[in-house]
Parts: structure tokens; sequence; C-alpha cells
């Protein structure tokens, strides 16, 4: 309940933000990983579920976490904690999974927390910081960084966010791979 | 090309259609091809679709296609309309073959978003010097040359009339017993004069020639008048002269009307000739057309059916035949009004909301709220029974609509038979049996390929070349046999010959040259895993190459097509007598047959039909090498043994051999033993693709809904066996 609540206060923020300075703002959806609230935005999202039963799939990467069964589709769900490299968590009911599509690949990713809605300008968008004060991998997957009047979030490229970013990476896949 | 104009739907109209048509072409002539010529319904049928994908691809604005397409039209209209008596029939169905690849090559480029660029003169070209050929030695046929048919696409756009006038054509038929039609016509003619800016009439000369009356009733009476007044007015006018038994009035183009005033100008004369060639005249109006044609068909066919005793009477060998070619097309109009072609996505959607419904309707019937003792549940139950009935046969319905016979695929095999036996000089017979057997869709994809490769295989070098078979003194002629048949679950599809076979000793030779047999000697080879030997890559006993086979690449490729639908091949053969390839594929990928596993908490399933047996065994049944691998002894066989838990390093696991339990399974003789924690029960699975972006896992080839709605992994045998 206190969820929803936040949440029409923020979209109220949002149009009121709006009629005042009628600037185009895209909106992300935010959730929480660890301290940090993230955001992602929302043309990629599809939809939000409650985590279900997942399969596991042998042998591959640590934060595939399984497959889950989407009404009859089966989609693969990734744990967002174990991508950012953090300690993993125990899933409990706050937990929830943000159903994306990225170039037609649909993808669950398991957040800790929904936090709700918010709307940037391109303005108020900043590339992140080079000397990153995240005590994580995620800045990584982080394109911007949104911060209006009240709140900061960090905006993350779903893309990178699923098919991976750096050389590092692709090059211990392929270790992975002949190995 | 036009892009902007011509809309989607057109497009795909037009593909369809000329599909279609180049389709049934290609089924008549290889009907016909033994017959010696094409009969009556035959060459209606060719001439039809030939002008059918003319005037589309005339609208398409494909010149090529509609000029090649024209040309092989306008021989078979001379065939239809003079009967030319020594037409080389075989030279025939080469170029109409020809003349639907070329279409049908074009075809692929207009789908692929490319221009049909393709060259068609060269092949325009010889088909008019066929038809030159085909006309000079028919110099007694009744009709001149037949000038070919100056149509206009019916498309076309009408410039607009300047001052508001219209140009029409009517067209008026009399009834048959009255006297003196030109002068009814005239009287016509002249009603219409007050309101026309200009009017020409054909036949020209029914005032001054009483015989006209004669062609007026025969073939009606043509008007194209330029006028200000609509077709009522006209229609008014026309119908206030008595004996007229029908009127036809047509808005036309100017070039129409200009066409006709070409052809009114011409000398009196002409009249007289309407009635042997009418399509000498350059069209009218499309309508107008119409009646000719039918009346034509009328008379030919009288002419024709009194052709056919003479035939029936000549030839009593082909007799046999020929009822059942001329039943054909007649069966192929009726399929084709009842069935409509439905994008595969819809197919796919509607079978999806299926499974989806089927997972709704569990959760619904074992509904915890449910549970609630002493609640009582009669007539829920039976509401229940009733949904789960409909639901079931809804699953069923789809699963069915997926089906599709054989017959297409094996249809196109007719052709390859044709084509490589011409070319290689063979004389080849193809019987094909069971064509009606049905399979999934999905299957006849990926079979396509495959059988066309067995069969170019036995026509190349099963069935041995004229010469030789008559050495040997092989009287039959060479025959390939293409036979499906629904066995237990599978579709068997085969491809027998009563050709050479497979020499066991070649095959031997050239194992035992690449080093396939390793310590074992020649007798230890059943004749199974001699032949197996051909499937492998690069494997040729062929000590030529031709253009159809013997690189050695092929085999395999067949091999690895049939495994990937979860097929096996099968290979009989009798040296001197001949062979049998036999394809052994499930009926519908969709649905298997499966058990239901766990490892530590994690269910897989794998296919009833890789499974031997289950069995639970003790400490002194396993054999443990130094190296660490492990086998199982099971009544003096031995099997290695694969623990899932470590192979897919799966935690909480049960590890004592004797508290879990080892399943045997096998694929293709080979069999390997898997120890799993336990048995969880068998399912009807369907099955799904794992998600592209989870990487490919080995030994896993798909996923699957259990009952309660979670996903097993499916445990593919070949590929944990073929590692």
């Amino acid at each position: 309940m206190a969820e929803e609540t936040e949440k029409k206060e923020i979209t109220e923020a949002v149009e009121d933000d709006n009629e005042i300075e009628e600037v185009p703002k895209e909106q992300f959806m935010t959730f929480k990983c660890g301290v940090e609230i993230f955001g992602i935005s929302i043309k990629y999202v599809n939809e939000i579920i409650g985590l279900q039963q997942v399969t596991k799939v042998p042998d591959t990467e640590d934060f595939i976490i399984g497959l889950i069964n989407l009404r009859g589709k089966v989609i693969p769900v990734i744990d967002v904690r174990i991508r950012f490299g953090m300690e993993p968590l125990e899933y409990n009911d706050r937990t929830s999974v943000i159903v994306i599509d990225v170039k037609s690949t649909v993808i669950g990713l398991i957040v800790d927390e929904i936090d709700g809605v918010s709307a940037f300008s391109e303005k108020e968008i900043t590339p992140p910081p080079s000397v990153s004060d995240l005590e994580s991998q995620a800045r990584k997957y982080v394109f911007g960084i949104g911060r209006n009047d009240d709140e900061v979030r960090l905006l993350l490229d779903p893309d990178k966010l699923i098919n991976g970013t750096d050389d590092k990476e692709e090059e211990e896949e392929k270790e992975e791979e002949e190995e | 090309m036009g892009d902007d104009m011509i809309t989607e739907g057109m497009l795909d109209m037009y593909l369809f259609e000329t599909e279609q048509g180049l389709e049934n072409l290609q089924n008549i002539c290889l009907d016909s091809k033994d017959a010696g010529e094409f009969d009556e319904d035959h060459v209606n049928e060719i001439f039809r679709i030939m002008h059918t994908i003319k005037g589309s691809s005339a609208v398409m604005m494909y010149q090529n296609i509609a000029t090649l397409s024209h040309k092989l039209e306008d021989i078979f209209y001379f065939i239809r309309e003079s009967h030319p008596e020594n037409v080389p029939h075989e030279k025939l169905v080469d170029y109409v073959l020809e003349v639907a690849d070329f279409i049908t090559a074009e075809l692929d480029k207009i789908k692929d978003g490319e221009e049909p660029d393709g060259d068609s003169s060269s092949l325009i070209d010889e088909l008019d010097v066929f038809l030159k050929k085909i006309q000079n030695a028919a110099p007694e046929a009744p009709v001149p040359e037949p000038t070919p048919l100056q149509e206009k696409p019916r498309f076309y756009i009408a410039p607009v009339a300047s001052d508001d006038s219209k140009f029409y054509s009517i067209y008026i038929t009399y009834c048959k017993d009255i006297q003196m039609a030109n002068i009814r016509a005239y009287m016509a003619v002249n009603s219409l004069k007050g309101i026309a800016e200009d009017i020409l009439f054909t036949p020209s000369d029914i005032i001054s020639n009483p015989e006209s009356a004669n062609v007026v009733l025969e073939f009606g009476f043509k008007i194209a008048l330029q006028t200000t007044e609509g077709p009522q007015r006209i229609m008014e006018l026309i119908n206030s002269s008595a004996g007229i038994e029908n009127v036809e009035i047509k808005e036309c183009s100017s070039d129409d009307f200009l066409d006709f005033c070409v052809e009114a100008e011409t000398p009196a004369s002409s009249a007289g000739e309407v009635l042997t060639a009418p399509i000498e005249q350059p069209t009218i109006l499309v309508e107008s057309q119409k009646p000719h044609s039918i009346e034509l068909n009328e008379n030919e066919g009288k002419e024709k059916s009194e052709n056919k005793k003479d035939k029936s009477d000549k030839g009593s060998g082909g007799a046999d035949k020929k009822p059942a070619k001329a039943k054909k097309p007649v069966a192929k109009k009726g399929e084709a009004q009842s069935f409509i072609s439905v994008n595969i996505k819809k197919m796919d959607l509607l079978m999806d909301l299926i499974g989806e419904l089927v997972i709704a309707e569990a959760v619904v019937l074992q509904n915890p709220d449910l549970k609630v003792p002493g609640l009582d549940l009669t007539n829920f139950q039976k509401s229940a029974a009733q949904l789960s009935k409909i639901t079931s046969e809804l699953q069923d319905a789809i699963m069915a609509m997926r089906m599709m016979p054989l017959k297409n695929t094996f249809q196109k095999m007719n052709r390859i038979v044709y084509d490589t036996s011409k070319k290689l000089g063979k004389d080849i017979e193809l019987e094909v049996i069971g064509e009606d057997t049905e399979v999934d869709k999905n299957i006849i994809e990926h079979i396509s390929d495959p059988l066309m490769h067995l069969i170019r295989n036995s026509v190349d070098h099963g069935i041995e070349s004229n010469e030789k078979r008559a050495e040997l003194g092989k009287k039959e002629k060479g025959k390939i046999v293409l036979e499906a048949k629904s066995e237990g679950g599978q579709v068997w599809i085969s491809v027998s010959d009563n050709g050479k076979g497979l020499s066991r000793k070649d095959i031997l030779e050239k194992a035992k040259a690449n080093g396939l047999l390793g310590n074992k000697s020649e007798k230890d080879f059943t004749d199974k895993e001699v032949f197996n030997f051909i499937t492998l890559a690069g494997f040729s006993t062929k000590k030529e190459v031709t253009e159809y086979s013997g690189r050695g690449v092929g085999m395999d490729v067949v091999v690895k097509n049939i495994q990937e639908v979860g097929g096996v091949l099968d290979i009989e053969s009798v040296e001197g007598k001949g062979s049998t390839m036999t394809m052994k594929i499930p009926l519908t990928l969709a649905i298997i047959d499966g058990i239901i596993f766990s490892v530590g908490g994690t269910k897989f399933v794998t296919p009833t039909n890789n499974v031997t047996e289950f069995i639970r065994i003790t400490k002194d049944k396993l054999i443990i090498e130094p190296d660490g691998e492990e086998y199982v002894m099971i009544r003096e066989d031995c099997y290695p043994l694969v623990r899932l838990n470590k192979f897919y390093h799966i935690d909480n696991a049960v590890e004592d051999i004797e508290e879990g339990i080892v399943i045997i399974i096998n694929h293709e003789d080979r069999k390997l033993a898997i120890f799993v924690d336990k048995l969880e029960g068998e399912q009807e699975i369907v099955v799904k693709p794992i998600p592209s972006y989870i990487k490919k896992v080995r030994g896993i080839s798909g996923c699957t809904q259990l009952g309660d709605g979670s996903i097993s992994l499916i445990l593919d045998a070949g590929g944990l066996i073929m590692m």
C-alpha cells in the first residue's frame, strides 16, 4: 500500500512538472537493488510479476537464475543483484520480476523491490561520473544519472544489462566456450 | 517499380495465385509426361493458368513474366484451336517446365524484395521457333495463324474522356428464333444515333449484307458508343426494339474505342471470318469475349469428345490410364474451394492460447479454495468434466490443423525424378504410395531436403543405366517407390529402388581405407552397421562425381536433418536387387511422451522412446576406472554411467548409487546409463525451445511445461550419447 501511494505521488509530481516546464520527459520504472535505486526506461518494460517457480538451467552464467513460465511462454530470468556483483539476497514477498523486451529478447529481471516511476527530461540526465562511488559493478550498466528536485536514480541500459558490455567479460565468455 | 501503387495485399495475392498456378502446371506436365500428348482438359487448364499469370503479371508490371507466359499461352492457344497432330510432346513438356522454372525463380526474387530482372527473351525466342514449327507441321489446320491476344490488362485505368462524354461498349444478343436480326440491330443503332457523339458497330455491313443476320444471331451485335448520356438512358433506347435477349453495357476507355474503330473499318468480308477466327479481332471488350469462348468451347467439346473416342479405340495400352487423369483436375477444383490459407503465425497464436487455456483450466479445477472440507462439489465436478473434455478436444483440433498431407512434398519428388532421370538418360518410373499421410507442418519442412537427396541418390547411382540393366538381364523398368505410412506414432517414409543396391564389399573396402573398422574384423560387422558407414561425412563409394551426387556430401546431411526432427534413417539393401531407405520420423514435433525425473530438485524430461529401462543397482555392479570413469554392469552388459548431478553441477543430489535410480537410454543402438535421484512420472509433453538468450547446454534439447505449470528441461539422449 505504501508503495502505491508513493507511486501516485510520483506520477502527480510528474504531471505537475509537465505543466510547468512542458519539456518532454522520459519515464523510468525504478526499483531497488541493495541501497541504490535504479531506473529502466518504461519503453522496455512489458510487465511486472511476482516471483514464481524458477527452473534452473545447468551450465549457464551465474546471474541467469533459470526459466519461468509466463502464461505459456518460457522466458529466462536473471538476478540483477548477481549481475551487479552484489551478494545475493534471499527472495521474499517483495522480490519482483520486471519483464523487459529488448530487441525482441524477452527477459525477466529479478529485483529486490519495485520502487515506482520517475520521469526525467533530457537535461536532468547526466552521464555517470567516470570515477564512480558505486561499490559494485553496476556502474558498467548505467548510462546516466537522472536527477531532479527530490530524487537521484541510476539509469540502466537494458541492452548492456542483459548482453554484457566490456571486453573483459567477452573474453571470459570466450574462455568458457573454449573450455 | 510501382511500389507505391501496389499494395502489400495485392502482391501477396499475386504471389500466392501465381505459385498455385505454377504448381498445377507442373503437376499436369508430370501427370501427362508419359501420355504422348496433353489431353483436352490439360490443354485448357494450361492455357487458363498461363492466361491468368500473364494478366496478373502485366498488372503488377512484371513484363518479363507477362511476355513469357503470353508466348506459352499462344502455343497452347494454337494447340487448343487447331489440334496439331504431331506436336513433339516431350519437348513441349520441357518448355512448359522451363517456363515454370523461370517464373518460379522470378517470384523468388520478388519475395526477397528484388526486382524480377531475369531475361526471358531467349526462352521466348525458343518458344517462338517451336510455335512456328508446330504451325508449319499442321498446315491443314482450319484456323489461320492466330495473332497474339492483344488483351489489355483488366485493371487498366481508363483515361477520362473529354467534354463529359464517355465511351461505352455495348453487346447485344438476340433471341435465336427471330428473323432479320441485322435489321433489328440497325434499329438499335438508329435509336442510339440520337444521343451519340460517335457510334461504331460490328458487323458493320448489317444493311447491305443479309448474311450478317446470322452473324448477329451467332455472336451478338457489338456497338461502340461515345455519348454524354448514362448507361440507363442507353439501355432504355436499345430496349425499345424487340427480340433482344440480353444487353451488356460497359464503360470503356478511349483506347478500346479506337481499337474498335480499327476493327470496324475492316472490310465486310471479315464478318464472315468471325466464325472461324474470332480472336483475330482485337478485343472490343473483355466481357464481350466471354460468350465467344464459351460457345467455342462447346463446339470444341463435341469435336474433342469425338477425337477421344477415336483415341480410345486406337490405343488400348494407354486407355486404362486416361480416365484417372481426366478426373484429377475436377478433384482439384473441389479442393480449392474447401481450403483456406491461414497465416502460420495465427495458428501458432491459437496454439499458444489453447496452451494457456489448459493451464488456466488446471488452475481453476485444482484451486485450493475447493479443498475446504464439507463442500458439496457434485455440480461443480460435472461442469468441470465437461470443460476438461472440451479443452482436450480443442487441443486435438489445433494439432490436427497443423497436420498436412505429404502430397505436395511427394509431387515435388515427381519432378526431380523426371528431371534427373531424363538428364542421365535412364528410364525410371516413380510410384507414390500413401501421399495422403499427414504429418506436422514443421516436420514436412524438415524432410523435404533429405527426401530429395534420397531420391536423387536412387536415380543417380541406385538404378543402373538402361544398357547396364539390359546387360544384367533385368527386364523390368527402373522403378522408384516413394511410400509413406503411419506406424505407431511415427511416420515411415521410404524410398526404394530396384537398382543395384549397396555393395557390402565396396563399403567395407572404403571404410578400411578410411580407418573406420578399428580392430574388428570385417565379418563382425552386421549389414546394418556396414550400411551405416555411408551416412558418415565424406564417405562415398562412387568413383566419379556427377552433377547430382557422388561427392560424399549428402547422406550425412540427410541423417542430420532427420535427427533434427527426432527421426532415424534405416537402410536396407540387397546387392543387385535394390535398396530401401526409410526415414522414421515422429508424427509431430509438438507433443511427445516423456518420463519425468529429478536431480537435486531440478526436473528433467526425456522422451519415452529413448528409454530402455529403469534399474536400481547395487554397489558391486558399479565399476570405477582409475581415471574416474564409471560403468555399470547390467545382465552381463556394460554401460558407461553419467551422473547427471556431476555432469550439470547440481547440488543437493543423491550421491549413493544405491539410493538413486539408473535410467538406460538409447540412441541409434548406442546405450548410456544415467544416474538420477528419482522418477517423478510420465506425461505427454509439449516441446518448446529454450530461449535463445540462454546458450546451448549439452544434452538439453528444449523445455516443456509440466502439469503444475513449472518448466522442465528435456534431456536429449542423442545429445548426451554423441558427446
